[in-house]
């Protein structure tokens, strides 16, 4: 029987169609994962299974009623949860009152309901469902304070609180180590195993082959596929998402530059952050010339503070940083970009780019006082044109109006936009942090192939992310951070396992690992 | 995704609609007032601004009286547009305006082109010098230019009173005053109209400032430090020394403001110098009504300036109280500080569909 079922589904946004006619079936208790690439309609599909957008036409039936949802709470009545991949919690609360916002039970005593909220009781109540589900987190700690991963925790304790039926997960996955993501998806199959039902949104194909059960393809709004999860395989869903053979693992050069000049060098970098605590320890770094040195590391762990440390954005309490023997020890951003350093931002819309600006305006960002932009103190319009023209076409950015603003640019073609903008200043050293998160497949892949460009081309390359596939593909060498510390280092990553990294992103050194 | 319109376009339009809806409404508000009263509301905004508008000697002299709110009103937006918010203008228009008159009375047997020049300049300085205070206190130790700037005002009038009511007070004057600039220090009248050269003036520093706002570097980083500061200090912006830059021009244009008024207009400095309101204030409703754009401000300033001078005419052509204008002046306030349009909900509407809705709550949360 069918839980969810949309007929006919269709919602267009001006002349621009982004679902058209979707019937999604989904059966009860089952794993669905729903594929497809960025702007392929799959979150304006969830968005109007959850109340958060209305359809131009056609049903949502749940259970075999028609539902018409105006807000996500009319949704979660009809027992439809979801977890968004951005986090929607109150930072200042606690992770308790974050997960009992909107339903908090009062105190009870015998004369009636007191108009306090029972915060006893329901520490208690959160406490017992983090642990059920193996969660792991202290529900009196301060969502604030919490790492992007653990937030994401509170996110699904959130929903699993507030009892739904259909859970829906949007990029679940995307902040999780390894080991964490083997723990969801036992988590999902036991949910299943309760008789829930859930819905994964992922551009991770090796997770739907992993965890789900069915699979739909969505791509420019249509639904392509619709397949039995044992019966397909990760090529076959990739080719069904971009219409083409996708490389999946990219051919790589291997070739040894550990004889290579040391062009970037950390040394006993540390720092605290506002409240005083001390998020990196003595870290240190070399990369040499043409070679990407990966961080790996669970979200949180201080890769954060590291960017802005070594970006300019963040002072160090102890460090000594060089770049081509030029020091660069908490040096201001301009001098850092000065010195010939890229820098991708984890935070494409916080750092990374602007929004309500043009796209012109965007490909200047950080570089317009160099010449070729900027003439005594006047910028140049029609070299700057030139320039966005040149770079859009260099890399592939697929736009709409190049005169227009960056906001209209899905996540895979707005990171292009950085990529250009940082790679065209032909950097000597590039430090990179998730360059590829919530990118669809064709981007990453395109983005993956720059970066190792820039690496032949002899550039030294930072990397930091917490894909770890991303890293393995990438990397000439790894290290992985824990509590802000280096806990290990792996010089051979062809012959490196996901294991053993895992297991040091998890805070479990190596040579412990070796002894036992 | 060829339905998008460009931003350039669709976003003037914006700042057009969400200008002209106000003083639209006001105007229509005012004539029921006027209607209740028992005059004819078209005939009596026929006197008030066919006086000052649609009249050659009305108009000049209404650009007369718009010049200084030209200035105050781009003093304002230089800093709003950078998220920065200079509420100090009225006390530096005043502070600019008294160096001014001090220089003026004071030094004696200049020719008149040396003699305005030092007194602007001298006056520029002192704006610039009353916005050094708030600029050094929110660059480098944080304090909210808000309140620093907001109760510098007070400061500076009490200061001018007491200077203007000893050491400068001029003896043969029934009232407090300091003695008038001497005619080297007068901006003459030119052709006989109310119009001196304080307004090419003017136009001049509105089109430097109209080059700084939309091609200078300056102001990309003004725009960019206005919408997303994060993304300004990550593109090494050197934010403290922008907010010191944006800060220095306003008091400068403030100051300049205020001289320039003094010495085409009042000629010494009274306790009402600067009317009421007062000029910085009446700038940042030039300001806002004109969508912190340069041309805007000054089509703004023009009809504010026009709404004033109407008033005369008002009291003169008809018997509806002149004081409509500042009923018409007070709602035009009210109306414009709702926000009819905003950019986000025409750049949300714009956005790609898959862009989610939810995105802006959810940055907040994350950080």
């Amino acid at each position: 029987m069918n839980i969810v079922e949309t007929v006919g589904l269709t919602r267009t946004f001006g002349d621009f169609v982004a679902n058209d006619g979707i019937d999604l079936r989904v059966a009860q208790g089952e794993i669905k994962a729903i594929v497809g690439e960025n702007g392929a309609g799959k979150s304006t599909l969830m968005n109007m299974l959850y109340g958060l957008l209305t359809p131009t036409s056609g049903s949502i039936r749940v259970r075999g009623t028609e539902c018409t949802f105006g807000s996500p709470a009319d949704a979660i009545k009809a027992g439809l949860g979801m977890v968004h991949q951005h986090f929607k919690l109150v930072p200042s609360l606690s992770v308790w009152e974050n997960v009992v916002l909107g339903i908090e039970k009062r105190v009870q005593t015998r004369a009636g309901r007191l108009p306090f909220i029972d915060a006893r009781g329901q520490i208690g109540e959160v406490q017992a469902a983090s642990d059920r589900y193996g969660m792991q987190l202290d529900v009196t700690a301060t969502v604030g304070d919490l790492s992007i991963g653990l937030k994401q925790r509170v996110e699904i304790l959130k929903m699993l609180y507030r009892d739904v039926e259909i859970l829906i997960l949007d990029e679940p996955t995307a902040v999780l180590t390894p080991q964490e993501v083997d723990g969801l998806i036992v988590t999902l199959n036991e949910l299943k195993a309760q008789g829930k039902t859930i819905i994964v949104i992922t551009h991770k194909l090796s997770e739907v082959m992993q965890l789900s059960d069915s699979v739909t393809v969505i791509k420019r709004g249509h639904v392509v596929a619709d397949l039995r999860t044992a019966q397909t395989n990760e090529r076959e869903l990739a080719q069904l998402m971009v219409g083409r053979d996708v490389v999946l693992t990219l051919h790589r050069d291997e070739r040894d530059c550990s004889g290579n000049d040391v062009a970037y060098q950390v040394r006993g970098l540390s720092t605290t952050d506002e409240h005083g605590k001390q998020v990196l320890s003595d870290i240190d770094l070399d990369v040499r010339r043409g070679e990407v040195l990966g961080i790996a590391g669970v979200e949180g762990n201080g890769q954060s503070e590291l960017l802005k440390v070594l970006t300019g954005l963040m002072t160090a309490t102890h460090a000594a940083t060089t770049l081509e023997g030029r020091d660069l020890t908490n040096a201001m951003p301009t001098a850092i970009r000065e010195a010939g350093v890229g820098i991708i931002h984890e935070d494409r819309y916080q750092h990374g780019l602007c929004r309500e600006l043009t796209i012109s305006e965007n490909v200047i960002a950080g570089y317009h006082e160099r010449p070729d932009v900027c003439r005594h103190g006047l910028l140049r319009p029609h070299e700057i044109a030139g320039k966005r023209d040149r770079l859009i076409e260099e890399y592939d950015v697929r736009v709409a109006d190049p005169d227009g603003v960056v906001s209209q640019l899905s996540g895979g073609n707005a990171q292009k936009v950085i990529i250009a903008r940082e790679f065209d200043a032909a950097p000597k050293l590039l430090i990179a942090s998730q360059p590829t998160r919530g990118v669809d497949v064709g981007s990453i892949e395109f983005i993956h192939r720059k970066i190792l460009q820039l690496r032949d081309a002899g550039t030294a390359v930072l990397l930091i992310s917490s894909e770890l596939s991303e890293i393995m593909t990438l990397s000439d060498r790894i290290v992985v951070m824990y509590k802000g510390r280096i806990i290990g280092e792996i010089d051979d990553v062809a012959h490196a396992s996901t294991t053993a990294i895992g297991l040091l992103m998890a805070g479990i050194p190596q040579t412990e690992e070796v002894a036992r | 995704m060829k339905r998008r319109a460009r931003r350039g376009s669709s976003l003037f339009g914006l700042g057009i609609a969400n200008s002209l809806i106000p003083v639209v409404s006001a105007f229509v508000i005012g004539a029921i007032i006027i209607a209740v009263v028992g005059e004819n509301p078209w005939t009596t905004y026929q006197f008030m601004l066919g006086q000052t508008l649609f009249d050659a000697s009305g108009f000049v002299k209404t650009l007369h009286y718009a010049t200084p709110l030209i200035l105050t009103g781009l003093a304002i937006a230089v800093t709003f547009k950078a998220n920065i918010f200079n509420m100090g203008v009225e006390g530096q228009v005043l502070s600019g305006a008294f160096a001014a008159g001090v220089v003026g009375f004071t030094l004696k047997g200049l020719p008149a082109p040396v003699h305005i020049t030092v007194c602007l300049l001298v006056a520029i300085a002192v704006g610039m010098l009353v916005a050094l205070v708030p600029a050094v206190l929110k660059a480098y130790f944080g304090v909210n230019e808000i309140v620093v700037t907001l109760m510098l005002n007070y400061a500076i009038v009490e200061i001018l009173r007491v200077l203007a009511q000893t050491v400068f007070r001029d003896p043969t004057s029934g009232y407090v005053s300091t003695p008038s600039v001497a005619p080297s220090a007068t901006f003459t009248r030119l052709f006989g109209t109310s119009l001196t050269l304080f307004t090419p003036l003017a136009l001049v520093v509105f089109v430097a400032m109209y080059v700084l706002f939309k091609r200078s570097r300056l102001g990309y980083e003004i725009t960019a430090m206005g919408i997303n500061p994060g993304f300004a200090e990550a593109s090494g912006m050197d934010v403290r020394r922008k907010i010191m830059t944006i800060m220095l021009i306003s008091g400068a244009l403030s100051g300049l403001a205020g001289a320039g008024f003094m010495l085409s207009e009042k000629f010494k400095y009274t306790l009402d110098f600067s009317g009421n309101p007062g000029l910085g204030w009446d700038g940042m409703l030039v300001a806002l009504l004109g969508g912190h754009d340069p041309v805007g401000i000054v089509v703004a300033a023009v009809l504010y300036a026009a709404l004033k001078t109407g008033a005369d005419s008002i009291s003169i052509f008809s018997d509806v109280p002149k004081e409509i204008t500042g009923v018409i002046q007070g709602l035009i306030i009210l109306l414009l500080s709702i926000r009819y349009f905003t950019r986000t909900s025409v750049v949300a509407r714009r956005r790609a569909p898959t862009r989610k809705s939810s995105e802006e709550p959810v940055r907040a949360a994350q950080s």
